[in-house]
């Protein structure tokens, strides 16, 4: 991929944060890599590899981008999204629109990175349509900055047709959170499956709110939504867990995890489990609590502190 | 040299210990034998200093210091460590991290290789998460395998064997020489008396006090001729009261 000489200095301080985030910023520029990058309301690159379509323009605050996987291709390397936002403060917009046609694989490692804002609101909506037998697996990472004074809304809706396959992956483990809104719901038909996955660590005066909701709406249709929250200092979390069994032999999980660090957090989980066809089967597990006192215990006995152990073991579960 | 001294202790109304007397010294590998419930691994809670068990009487001295309000961490500080009965699941944590500590332990991918070997597990372990993906007799030979990462001068092995087949005496007894090489005391807790063959010193635990000590050989044939039959450890209690 090329950056026009006007964004060159953008790049060098976007992939900059890139890096930091836990991004190899030499992707962006392999020509061999589908990748978009965006600096605030800008795309400043984007290259397409064959079997990939984007579309993108600017909006208001923002940009969209509309990404088409053709049918039957299988993408061997990830698509890479970089958003980034490099002032202190303000608002970014974006829009993805994602159309995995039948029979199509792909993966994306997307990476939001906000080191520097003091006051940003990132507002993300997604709208993934995965086709007949196709699968799709999206690796979201977040890094923002250390002030707290990032706001995150983001809203994905998903629809998987029969036999196709979703997987995302949330991560917001390595800085303060800020203010985070995340919903993620999927419409899962016949054989359809799906996993939501988000591991958030907060601190300090952080506000985590997660929706994570499984539409169970094609027979045999499968899926599990895990949410892990380490909360600690004054972090407040609000969880909600959704699966709703609307057909037969679909299975859906969800889980909950959350350990406390602090006695001013302020957490709780909300598990909503609806069936409407009776050979539909959900389950759900939630845990609200400090570390476990056996791990510490064990860790302690061979001569780690209490903090060091706990450290350990949220790393672990995080990780 | 580690010593319990008149301990007593109560949990939920239940009398766990009653009046025990043991004393570990420096270098030499023990053997803390009895059926199950008589009360061994509350000992082994107990001298690692876990919250649930602290005693309500009596004194737990090292080197003639009283160690009987320190926790945990204090007492690792001080040498003493323990592989708990019931080896742990640790999420996201691989073997390697673990049995290096993060980094907190200085040691070679060599140094854990071999502690790994020598518990009975491959190399390929290494890579693998201490986590509900293994076994529990995978995660009690790692768990064996990080107590040859330490230094320390007593190590508390509770039940080595639990959840390791027979074939594996022969690690734990191997684990347990290495140890004692190194100039460790050992404090193995078992209700096998092929365990207590490869000890120094024995003790035999019955309703929450010393019941019989000495010779391993000699207290592994007493137990085997009148504790394993015993279905009823709790009768006995009167008889232990009585000596």
């Amino acid at each position: 991929m090329q950056i026009s000489a006007n964004y060159a200095n953008e790049f060098e301080k976007i992939a900059e944060a890139y890096e930091k985030s836990g991004g190899d910023a030499s992707n962006l520029l392999d020509k061999s890599i589908s990748s978009i990058i965006i600096s605030g309301d800008k795309i400043i690159g984007l290259n397409t590899v064959k079997g990939v379509e984007i579309e993108s323009g600017t909006q208001e605050k923002g940009v969209w981008a509309k990404i088409r996987i053709l049918k039957g291709n299988k993408i061997e390397k990830p698509i890479h999204l970089c958003t980034g936002f490099l002032g202190k403060e303000g608002e970014q917009r974006v829009n993805f629109d994602f159309f995995i046609e039948d029979d199509a694989e792909v993966s994306f490692i997307s990476h939001c990175s906000f080191p520097w804002s003091t006051k940003l609101t990132h507002k993300m909506v997604a709208n993934v349509h995965i086709g007949k037998n196709a699968v799709m697996t999206y690796n979201d990472e977040h890094f923002h900055s250390e002030a707290g004074g990032v706001t995150l809304i983001s809203d994905t809706h998903a629809v998987v047709e029969d036999g196709g396959k979703y997987e995302n992956n949330f991560e917001l483990t390595k800085t303060r959170v800020g203010t985070l809104k995340v919903r993620m719901d999927v419409d899962l038909k016949k054989n359809a499956v799906a996993k939501f996955d988000s591991k958030i660590r907060g601190k300090e005066d952080d506000e985590i709110s997660i929706v994570e909701s499984l539409g169970l709406n094609g027979e045999g249709a499968h899926g599990i939504a895990k949410s892990t929250v380490v909360a600690t200092d004054r972090t407040r979390a609000r969880i909600i867990n959704e699966a709703f069994g609307n057909a037969p032999y679909s299975k859906g999980h969800i889980e909950c995890n959350e350990i406390t660090k602090g006695d001013k957090v302020d957490v709780s989980t909300l598990p909503v489990l609806k069936v409407t066809n009776d050979l539909s089967e959900l389950t759900h597990e939630a845990s609200i609590g400090r570390v476990n006192s056996e791990q510490l215990d064990t860790l302690m006995a061979k001569g780690m502190s209490e903090d060091e152990a706990t450290e350990f073991i949220i790393r672990g579960i995080l990780r | 040299m580690l010593e319990l001294k008149n301990i007593s202790l109560t949990i939920d109304e239940n009398k766990i210990l009653n009046n025990l007397n043991m004393r570990f010294d420096e270098g030499k590998r023990y053997v803390i034998l009895g059926n199950n419930g008589t009360g061994k691994s509350t000992i082994a809670n107990l001298m690692m200093g876990v919250k649930k068990y602290h005693p309500q009487e009596g004194k737990i001295l090292l080197n003639g210091k009283d160690i009987t309000d320190l926790g945990v961490y204090e007492r690792a500080k001080l040498g003493i460590t323990i592989a708990f009965q019931n080896s742990v699941r640790f999420e996201g944590i691989t073997t390697f991290d673990y049995l290096t500590l993060g980094g907190k332990v200085k040691a070679s991918l060599e140094d854990a290789k071999k502690a790994l070997e020598l518990a009975g597990l491959n190399s390929d372990y290494l890579k693998r998460r201490v986590d509900s993906s293994l076994s529990g007799g995978e995660r009690k030979r790692i768990e064996l395998a990080s107590i040859l990462m330490l230094e320390m001068k007593y190590v508390i092995l509770d039940e080595p064997d639990s959840g390791i087949d027979m074939m594996s005496l022969e690690t734990i007894s191997n684990i347990i020489n290495i140890l004692n090489k190194r100039g460790t005391t050992t404090i193995t807790i078992t209700h096998r008396e092929e365990i207590a063959q490869n000890s120094d010193y024995a003790y035999l635990i019955c309703a929450g006090r010393v019941f019989n000590e000495g010779a391993p050989e000699k207290m592994a044939s007493y137990y085997k001729e009148l504790c394993d039959r015993c279905d009823h450890p709790n009768d006995l209690l009167k008889i232990a009261e009585s000596r």
